[in-house]
């Protein structure tokens, strides 16, 4: 149980700078999952805090321990990689058991605790397997077991869902919080899935080539990107992004397109908007009018395509309201009062 | 359709030839080993009567004296080159040690003609006080066994995922651990080909062993040489002793024919 701290941390590869001096803490007994596009340094800092990368100049510490220059034996953390690294040549009881022989446990005891772990991860009819007699799912829980035997201060896992089917991703990312919630070992996950991040996430930190875009609460990234380009990351569908300028109460885009806005000062600015927060009326009396292009049904709602004045737009549309809505037919635009989020179009930043 | 035939057939031949040209001399030398001297002065001879005085001959003479001083050197030269050797071939493999160079310039040494080394090895074991020993011949069968078992082992080191290792070393373990428990068991199939591999290169080497040990030490290819006396060939009794030297050969060729292939093509191709 420790909070681990980035002071500074910088890491070259030859000339190539990949993580640009990060501060970053991560709280202690979160879930914090660092995301972000791939090549965004991401794998990196992880990779770092394992001590499986040198550090080219800062400090990383685990609690109150200085962690830089340490092998990765004597930092205390337990990580679970993309392809789950189980040891081929041993049982799944005794790659449960595997990390306790570092710490000397003697081999009863260990193969005991490993029986313990497998029962929680629900493992104990496969402990004589072999790895690769395991489904993904099976190996991937022996790899998670293996990571919680010993009982780490840090849990490091590099996008171990990622290898996994659909329906098996959104099991695991359950069972993986509850384990987290239940052992309360601070943990950071790296993916570069935006919603795996915001699902799992107490505490989420988006990256962009090598520095961090936005840290904080997932609720809050999402409700205040503090740049387009987090605008754009988090949040599925992804947001609409607009060019354009402001005048008293209306907003036209430099496609064409205008939209009744809440007042904001006159100008030009990049206006974003959610898609939950178009809303879109069948004949309404709306001035912006589009029409309907390709709809993605969800079940409880779907994904719309609105084409408007040289402009795409998407929008959700909850289920209840789909009435009218039909490829080729026009609607009436408005975006929901107060939803609008405004960058600057120089730097991208919000305003 | 007419012409896949015909290539199957051109390659039935082709291989007729190949098992030929490989079993006829063995055959040829498994009779001879029963032929008594006056049949085997008749090379065209079809029928003969067998006669075991050659195998009685050989078998009561001290030829497993030599047997036994080249398991001797074989097994020590082949330890000793499984740990030099699985080692630096791990170093080569994961850390490219040397560069690109020493991936393919482990066996440079292997082109110079063994007598260029001999000499040197006979004047460092007098020096020594080692002559008239089998220490001289393990080194001197050390130089070409650790390279090629090396060599042999990069292929496997390499296909070993450095994930696992990564692993390890987070799970707890040391850099020398990690190649112990996690790595070594990974390869062991390579280690075990290879050890075969290098045992009977030094089994089959009869030059340095020639040299370097004198009349009282003699290993097996040598004293099969020695039937080549002052009053001639003794083909027969020389038949019986190569067969003893081929026979553990072949059966330890069979055991490792299909990671010989992986060792020599997995060196040469992982890049």
């Amino acid at each position: 149980m420790a909070r681990v701290t980035f002071d500074n941390v910088v890491k070259k590869y030859g000339d190539t700078t990949v993580v640009k001096g990060l501060d970053l803490e991560l709280p202690d007994g979160a879930f914090t999952v660092l995301v972000g596009p791939s090549g965004c340094g991401k794998t990196t800092t992880l990779r770092m805090i394992a001590g499986l990368e040198p550090v080219t100049s800062g400090s990383i510490r685990i609690g109150d321990k200085d962690v830089t220059k340490l092998e990765p034996k004597d930092r205390d953390i337990a990580m679970v990689f993309q392809n789950y690294a189980l040891y081929p040549h041993l049982t799944v009881r005794e790659n449960l058991a595997f990390p306790l022989r570092a710490i000397r446990v003697n081999r009863a005891e260990a193969l005991k605790r490993a029986d313990a772990v497998a029962e929680t991860m629900g493992l104990t009819t496969l402990l004589e397997r072999k790895p690769k007699d395991l489904s993904g799912g099976q190996q991937q829980r022996v790899a998670i077991g293996r990571a919680i035997i010993r009982e780490p201060s840090v849990f490091l896992f590099d996008e171990p869902l990622s290898n996994l089917d659909a329906k098996l991703r959104v099991e695991m990312r359950t069972e993986l919080l509850q384990l987290q919630r239940r052992l309360g070992i601070t943990s950071l996950f790296v993916t570069h899935d935006q919603e795996e991040a915001m699902t799992l996430s107490d505490f989420i930190v988006v990256m962009r080539d090598g520095e961090i875009a936005q840290q904080g609460k997932p609720k809050d990234v999402y409700d205040k990107p503090n740049s387009t380009f987090v605008a754009a990351f988090v949040g599925s569908p992804k947001m609409n992004l607009m060019d354009g300028s402001f005048t008293a109460g209306k907003f036209a885009a430099d496609s064409g397109l205008t939209l009744a806005v809440t007042s904001v000062s006159a100008g030009k600015k990049i206006l974003g908007v959610r898609p939950d927060d178009v809303i879109l009326e069948v004949g309404g009396k709306s001035a912006s009018r589009g029409r309907i292009g390709v709809i993605e049904l969800l079940g409880p709602r779907a994904i719309v395509q609105v084409e408007a004045a040289g402009h795409s737009l998407t929008a959700v549309v909850e289920a209840s309201r789909m009435e009218g809505i039909v490829e080729g037919a026009e609607v009436g635009i408005s975006i929901r009062s107060g939803s609008q989020h405004l960058f600057d179009v120089e730097t991208g930043l919000r305003i | 359709m007419n012409r896949f035939k015909l290539i199957d057939a051109s390659r039935i031949v082709l291989l007729v030839f190949a098992v030929a040209a490989v079993a006829l001399p063995l055959v040829w030398v498994a009779l001879a080993s029963f032929k008594t001297p006056a049949d085997l002065n008749q090379p065209g001879i079809v029928w003969f009567t067998p006669t075991m005085s050659n195998w009685t001959e050989v078998l009561s003479s001290d030829i497993f004296v030599s047997v036994g001083r080249s398991v001797l050197v074989a097994t020590v030269t082949v330890a000793i080159a499984v740990v030099v050797g699985s080692m630096g071939a791990y170093s080569i493999a994961r850390f490219s040690t040397g560069g690109s160079l020493s991936r393919f310039g482990i066996l440079a040494a292997q082109v110079l003609p063994p007598a260029v080394l001999v000499f040197p090895f006979l004047s460092v074991a007098y020096m020594l006080r080692l002559n008239g020993t089998l220490v001289p011949i393990i080194f001197s069968h050390l130089s070409f066994v650790v390279p090629v078992v090396t060599w042999f082992l990069i292929g496997f080191f390499a296909a070993v995922p450095k994930e696992i290792e990564e692993q390890a070393r987070v799970d707890g373990f040391g850099r020398f651990d990690t190649f112990r428990l996690v790595v070594l068991p990974q390869v062991l199939p390579g280690i075990g080909a290879a050890a075969i591999f290098g045992f009977t290169l030094s089994w089959n080497d009869m030059f340095y062993g020639l040299i370097l040990s004198p009349s009282n030490s003699t290993i097996l290819p040598v004293a099969i040489a020695g039937f080549n006396t002052f009053r001639g060939v003794e083909l027969g009794p020389m038949a019986v002793a190569i067969l003893i030297a081929i026979i553990p050969v072949v059966i330890a060729s069979f055991f490792v024919q299909k990671r010989l292939v992986q060792g020599i093509s997995g060196g040469a191709v992982k890049g």
